[in-house]
């Protein structure tokens, strides 16, 4: 097993890279704040929510639906399964690098698992990074911007800018769209962007945004599947 | 109705957890061929090109423009952080300036 490098030095890298991505999710984390704060959440309430969660989408639809009055256990566990599915996706393309050191420390780096610092990630493995503990560096930053917007968001409704007036609600459509010019190397690279793309706006046409992620992710990964040659 | 804040917030991180390490888990189980790792490796792309198309979708004008911005400057510039930095405050000029 642990044959891969787990250390300091990759933490600290994967935490410096993830800096800006920390920073946007700041700013995201004060749009949660402030929705949640609307919503009656305290300032504690909110923070303690976006600690369990982790997840922006997800948690604005919880206190949507906590809102309406009527929200059951279930109903909430099943939004969030729905909405979050994609993750299922995402530590399924990170398995075969991260599986190579113990259990104990990929599944606390997973923990750390964003939107953001999962495509970061997956474009420096694709670039040959090797040490394992870069996902969790990543993860730091992300986790103390979320953290700490939600918290300045539910406690300072009033006196904040709107953040979309600042650009960060196009930060992660913005981060995906750098991340996929950079990813594409050689023609091939293309059909999964393009596959990809057609499906989440079918998709999101016919069913909703979260199912469109998902199904973007399962098609392009199909095709390629599909087209892939063993080298001869 | 829910009463308890606590058992609330225990199921909605046990979903959270769970989409988090299922992926993860099954793959362990599953003998990574070399097909299943060309679809896990194309993955990315597709997800990424989904969530940049929506936005483009949903949004107008200025969206349309700072991300296409984005992938001119992350070509020309060679740093795609940077370059969707600078998609954010493009959008947020543009934005500024009533587009």
């Amino acid at each position: 097993m642990s044959a891969a490098p787990f250390t300091w030095d990759g933490l600290r890298r994967g935490a410096r890279d993830g800096m800006p991505l920390g920073l946007s999710i700041f700013a995201y984390g004060l749009g949660f704040g402030l929705v949640a704060a609307q919503a009656g959440f305290s300032v504690a309430k909110a923070v303690a929510t976006s600690a369990a969660i982790y997840s922006g989408s997800a948690q604005l639809a919880a206190v949507n639906l906590l809102q309406t009055g009527s929200a059951t256990l279930w109903m909430l566990f099943a939004t969030i399964l729905v909405i979050n599915a994609r993750y299922i996706l995402f530590s399924a393309a990170l398995q075969p690098w991260l599986g190579q050191v113990s259990a104990p420390k990929a599944y606390a780096s997973l923990l750390l698992l964003g939107d953001a610092n999962w495509m970061m990630c997956m474009r420096r493995i694709r670039d040959g990074e090797q040490d394992r503990a870069y996902l969790a560096g990543t993860g730091v930053p992300m986790l103390v911007g979320w953290l700490s917007g939600t918290g300045l968001g539910a406690g300072a409704v009033s006196i904040l800018p709107e953040p979309q007036a600042l650009g960060f609600d196009l930060m992660l459509p913005a981060f995906a769209a750098a991340m996929t010019a950079a990813m594409v190397r050689v023609r091939a690279d293309l059909v999964p962007v393009v596959v990809g793309a057609g499906m989440a706006l079918v998709l999101s046409q016919e069913i909703g945004p979260a199912v469109a992620i998902i199904g973007a992710g399962l098609a392009g990964g199909a095709v390629a599947a599909l087209m892939f040659r063993a080298p001869a | 109705m829910i009463d308890s804040f606590a058992i609330l917030l225990l199921v909605m991180a046990a979903a959270a957890f769970l989409c988090r390490v299922a992926g993860f888990t099954l793959m362990r189980l599953v003998p990574v061929s070399p097909r299943i790792e060309a679809a896990l490796r194309a993955t990315p792309l597709a997800v990424m090109a989904g969530i940049a198309v929506l936005a483009l979708q949903s949004g107008g004008l200025a969206e349309a423009l700072a991300l296409t911005a984005v992938v001119g400057l992350t070509v020309l510039i060679g740093s795609d952080v940077a370059a969707a930095l600078l998609g954010v405050v493009i959008v947020a000029a543009l934005r500024w300036a009533g587009l």
